[in-house]
């Protein structure tokens, strides 16, 4: 059962969720047109541009994937009538219902992000598995997106408009 | 070390799942002082082949190493011959207990 109150909850969640994802998109395909080699990864310390490309997909992938996965999801479980627990209770509730594909690759790629940060992480091969790794998830990320604003706009959670502009974008309904 | 025989069993049995038996792994950190509380479990795992997914297989030992630990924070530093040396393995190397 959903309450006024949840309803705008949920509303404004995916409101935010559809930001956060064509944004995420945007960036990602700008910094993902060339590789992420060790030795570009080598290179951000110096290359202020691209190391600011770098930190926006970092900070928007980082952004998404907590918005679903912390916000959303315990809020949507909750609206669907399921259990709402700990974070990986609820990916495991998540991969069952079909809206992540993969509770435990879900959390790899939160650990992963640990390793994105330029800043911390001395070793360049590092550095450049963990941002391309990021950049193979964003599409998951992105499906994940939609998988959830189809569900909230089937349920009529969300505002209705923005929810079809954003299914409709990707072929989706 | 505060790790119990039976966390010490599910880290090593990880490892040897996810890297093969020539791999080893130590623990450093805030877990070898025996008067601490809590906090994240440090691992080094040393690997005896090059690494093509470095990230990827930390993020994998970390996120099936803390399941069995009811969620704890877990940090693994690799080595590998492909891989940089950092401060960090150097610590690890120097204070770091083999578990066995």
């Amino acid at each position: 059962m959903t309450d006024p109150a949840q309803r705008a909850r949920l509303a404004f969640l995916s409101r935010v969720i559809i930001k956060e994802t064509d944004h995420l998109l945007i960036t990602n395909g700008r910094v993902f047109s060339q590789p992420m080699t060790p030795e570009r990864a080598q290179r951000l310390t110096d290359d202020i541009e691209d190391s600011e490309q770098v930190d926006a997909f970092v900070s928007r992938f980082g952004r998404l994937q907590d918005t679903l996965g912390n916000r959303l999801l315990p809020e949507l479980l909750d609206a669907l009538g399921e259990s709402v627990g700990a974070v990986i209770d609820n990916l495991d509730r998540a991969e069952k219902l079909g809206l992540v594909s993969s509770a435990e690759q879900w959390i790899v790629v939160r650990r992963l992000r640990n390793q994105m940060v330029y800043e911390y992480i001395e070793s360049p091969s590092v550095l450049s598995d963990a941002l391309e790794s990021g950049h193979a998830f964003a599409s998951e990320l992105e499906a994940t997106s939609v998988t959830m604003i189809r569900m909230l706009g089937a349920h009529e959670w969300g505002d209705k408009a923005t929810i079809e502009k954003f299914l409709a974008a990707r072929g989706s309904s | 070390m505060r790790l119990t025989d039976q966390q010490v069993a599910a880290i090593r049995q990880v490892v040897s799942t996810v890297c093969g038996d020539d791999a080893t792994v130590q623990l450093f950190g805030s877990r070898l002082d025996d008067d601490a509380r809590g906090g994240d479990v440090d691992l080094l795992v040393v690997l005896p082949e090059p690494v093509e997914r470095p990230a990827m297989l930390s993020a994998q030992l970390s996120a099936k190493i803390s399941r069995h630990m009811h969620g704890r924070s877990v940090d693994v530093v690799l080595s590998a011959p492909n891989l940089t040396t950092t401060p960090v393995h150097e610590i690890a190397a120097q204070e770091g207990v083999t578990l066995s």
